[in-house]
């Protein structure tokens, strides 16, 4: 039983003085931070200036001055409110007193956060060095936020590798992150067509085929309407479902066919997003499979076909009230619902 | 005959300062395990301090939230809280604001302040509640929307807010809290990062009293005056940074306060939302969540993470405290025992063996044991039946370990995240830190042993909250 006494005594002793070190730690910090908002207070100033007079020397001592924390945080901070020629001009400031060389060792050195926070940094000073440091950073880093973080900074700087091999460094797990809809959207029109391939594989995770399929779908509009048709017969509801949203987007001759089959389809999502896309694209001719589909289990696929009969303007709602002053069912009571839609009377 | 007797007392004695000894070793080692995994997630997961980083980087894939606001006689903050609510640095988000028939003027003060006129919206009526008498939408703002339902309680309310709600994420908040401007935005990260699996997340509970609050904004923070908010911002420290960050980190995570916590709406509907009554209907959704996921044999993240913060006002008198302290209790028990076939069960996995361990030896022996503690392993050692190490041992048990428990949580905070502003306030936590666990923490186990009592009468009462309102000046 004594061990118990006496090891309790050690570690709260322990803690206690860890503590106590801490609270010293903290009062310095607390007068180092009073003099970094001076720093920072004159960073500013000095940016300000050059924005005015140009006058790049004064920046670099301003710059090498004040540590080199201070300098790339406000300068970051700064420079995303800049652009042309004025951004330019401080970018070539910074690149002088070496804060890009910096950046790519906090890449290196930091914690998880920082590292983040320093790829992003990197693909807006666009250094010479910054391809480097962030397909070292994609390739070898441990965190698979900061890899997607270095994949979408060269996906910027337009030097990201083939999407695949992209891909294969951030992981299998790092391929479910929504931040890859986002490198997806950045993905320069050069290189649809790699996307149109890696949504085409079969063997790839369908988040990221369909994630692939709505970027393509927002940036390269008609383009691809034939490779999303046949998108909606895919196996996977997710990347068919995708698929259906981004022909609502663009439209295709074989549309009503389509939709009209896939309203028939087993998965929720995908009957959904057929009767979604036949709304946006007012095909009118698929007024009867819609209201057949008010009648559908799922209250997500009763609300779209309703809401694209809505759509489709007088000869629709016409519709909504005949079923709604029909017999008592689930149709009868989502085109209620639909048709009381807005302000009260 | 007398040599018999005494005999069987002392073994008697023993057998029980065993089991009393026992059961503090298991809940310091519990506290001891949970502070190293909270400092290793702590360590791999730093926070980003800035919140226009977050912007930059999750603005453009941040998933659409509904924010489900209950209110039951809130006419003093709820037009306030809305207003701080509107303002939340999210893209994507709508606040329904739930009047669960509400006996003052809660309903009155919101469509006066947000001219708010009655509207009629298309929802699944997925989950059962009390009647919607109306709903109502405001032309000043697009994103809110008021829900008046007859009442039926916190549970049914946000019930009745699941259904309305359009958004694939939902997230619960007290009607008289505040949340940070980022918390959304911080929360949400979790389902940006790994949409498929994240069906819940919690954030920290923080609290206000002492700092100082405008226009429904913490704008200062400071230490309460008083003791009693003191000691609570050191139990919260402990409840959050240290039980709830670890678990999480083994994803065993059992409670994800109602108070502020983000769900995935298809999952919630799945286990029938909110019980409708429950005395914590926050841990037993979550309790529902692990079981209804592990039993269909999908993979799921139940996370917490600590940098979003929602603000709460803690009682400031003992009766209030008291109260809260006791349904907490009940609520503990009843999902216990209401959930009892998952205790130890093989097909639950950590969350059978940890997450509900955890609560067999935290929630339901602890306080008994402990209380029993105080009583007879003095009067044991008085009477000569125990030894003096014996006594020594509850001894560091109660006090000792205690202190370095409260400590370390206070040096997690610090070392990681730094939200204290002054080091002035770290030298009052530490010294409440250490005093909280001669006298504050006996009485709160007396609390629990009392709400023990309650659940076993049958007692379902929530009790009067009094609160004094976050809104205005520094208290």
């Amino acid at each position: 039983m004594w061990y118990i006494w006496d090891l309790s005594i050690l570690l709260s002793a322990l803690s206690l003085v860890i503590m106590l070190f801490l609270i010293a730690r903290r009062v310095l910090q607390e007068r180092r931070g009073r003099a970094q908002i001076d720093q920072r207070r004159q960073l500013h100033t000095a940016l300000i200036a050059f924005t005015e007079n140009r006058d790049r020397e004064a920046l670099k001592v301003v710059l090498l001055a004040v540590p080199a924390g201070v300098a790339i945080d406000a300068g970051f901070e700064f420079i995303s409110l800049l652009r042309g020629e004025e951004y330019d001009d401080v970018l070539a400031a910074f690149d002088e007193c070496g804060l890009p060389a910096l950046v790519g060792k906090q890449l290196e050195k930091g914690n998880s956060a920082e590292r983040m926070h320093a790829a992003e940094m990197l693909a807006a000073l666009r250094s010479e060095n910054a391809v480097a440091s962030l397909l070292s950073a994609l390739d070898r880093d441990r965190s698979r936020e900061v890899r997607i973080a270095a994949a979408i900074a060269l996906c910027d700087l337009g030097s990201l590798p083939p999407l695949d091999i992209a891909l294969g460094k951030v992981g299998v797990a790092g391929q479910r992150s929504r931040r890859l809809i986002e490198l997806f959207r950045r993905f320069p029109p050069a290189r649809f067509e790699e996307l149109r391939d890696h949504a085409a594989r079969t063997d790839a995770i369908p988040f990221i085929r369909a994630a692939a399929i709505d970027a393509l779908a927002h940036a390269a509009g008609f383009h691809f309407a034939d490779f999303f048709a046949r998108a909606t017969g895919d196996q996977s509801p997710e990347v068919a479902a995708a698929a259906l949203r981004a022909l609502g987007l663009t439209g295709h001759a074989e549309a009503p066919a389509i939709l009209a089959s896939a309203m028939a389809n087993g998965d929720w999502d995908v009957r959904a997003a057929a009767a979604d896309a036949a709304g946006r694209l007012g095909l009118a001719g698929l007024a009867a499979p819609l209201s057949a589909l008010m009648d559908d289990e799922a209250w997500t696929v009763r609300y779209a076909a309703a809401n694209a009969l809505r759509s489709f303007g007088q000869p629709g709602e016409r519709l909504l009230r005949d079923i709604a002053a029909s017999e008592v069912s689930r149709s009868q009571r989502t085109a209620s619902l639909i048709l009381a839609e807005g302000p009260a009377a | 005959m007398m040599s018999d007797w005494s005999h069987e007392i002392v073994l008697a004695a023993s057998i029980l300062s065993w089991f009393i000894i026992g059961a503090g070793l298991a809940q310091t080692t519990i506290y001891l395990l949970q502070l190293i995994i909270a400092a290793y997630a702590l360590s791999r997961r730093p926070p980003v301090a800035r919140s226009a980083l977050l912007w930059h980087r999750y603005g453009d894939v941040a998933p659409p939230i509904a924010l489900l606001v209950p209110a039951y006689n809130e006419e003093v903050n709820v037009v306030e809280s809305v207003h701080s609510m509107l303002a939340l640095e999210y893209p994507n988000f709508e606040v329904i604001v739930i009047n669960d028939g509400s006996k003052d003027h809660t309903l009155q003060r919101l469509i006066e302040a947000f001219k708010l006129v009655k509207f009629r919206r298309p929802y699944e009526e997925a989950l059962a509640h009390e009647p919607i008498r109306g709903l109502y939408s405001s032309p000043m703002t697009e994103r809110l929307f008021v829900v008046d339902k007859e009442n039926g309680g916190k549970a049914d309310a946000q019930n009745a807010g699941i259904n309305v709600c359009r958004a694939p994420l939902f997230c619960v908040i007290d009607g008289d809290s505040i949340l940070e401007p980022d918390a959304l935005m911080r929360a949400a990260q979790p389902f940006i990062d790994d949409p498929e699996r994240t069906i819940a997340v919690g954030g920290t509970i923080r609290i206000a009293n002492g700092s100082r609050i405008e226009a429904g904004r913490v704008r200062e923070i400071h230490l309460s005056n008083r003791l009693l908010p003191l000691l609570q911002v050191v139990e919260y420290l402990r409840a959050f940074l240290m039980a709830r960050l670890a678990w999480s980190r083994i994803n065993t995570l059992m409670l994800v306060s109602g108070a502020f916590g983000m769900f995935r709406r298809t999952e919630v509907v799945a286990v029938g939302g909110f019980t409708k009554g429950s005395m914590g209907e926050d841990l037993d959704l979550v309790i529902k969540l692990h079981r209804h996921m592990r039993d269909a044999g999908r993979k799921y993240r139940i996370q917490f993470i600590p940098e979003p913060v929602c603000w709460t006002e803690a009682p400031e008198t003992l009766g209030v405290l008291a109260r809260q302290r006791t349904r907490w209790q009940r609520g503990a028990l009843e999902c216990f025992f209401r959930y009892r076939s998952m205790l130890f069960n093989p097909r639950y996995g950590r969350v059978g063996f940890l997450g509900f361990g955890h609560i067999l030896v935290v929630d339901v022996l602890g306080p008994v044991a402990e209380v029993l503690g105080y009583i007879l392993i003095p009067a044991f050692w008085l009477l000569g039946i125990l030894s003096t190490e014996y006594l020594l041992a509850f001894t560091s048990l109660i006090f000792t370990y205690g202190v370095c428990v409260s400590v370390c949580s206070l040096v997690l905070e610090e070392a990681e995240l730094q939200r204290f502003p002054r080091a002035r306030d770290l030298a009052v936590l530490t010294a409440v830190a250490v005093i909280e666990n001669f006298g504050y923490r006996q009485l709160n186990n007396f609390w629990r042993v009392k709400g023990w009592w309650q659940y076993l009468r049958g007692n379902q009462g929530w009790g009067e909250m009094t609160r004094t309102g976050l809104t205005g000046a520094k208290k």
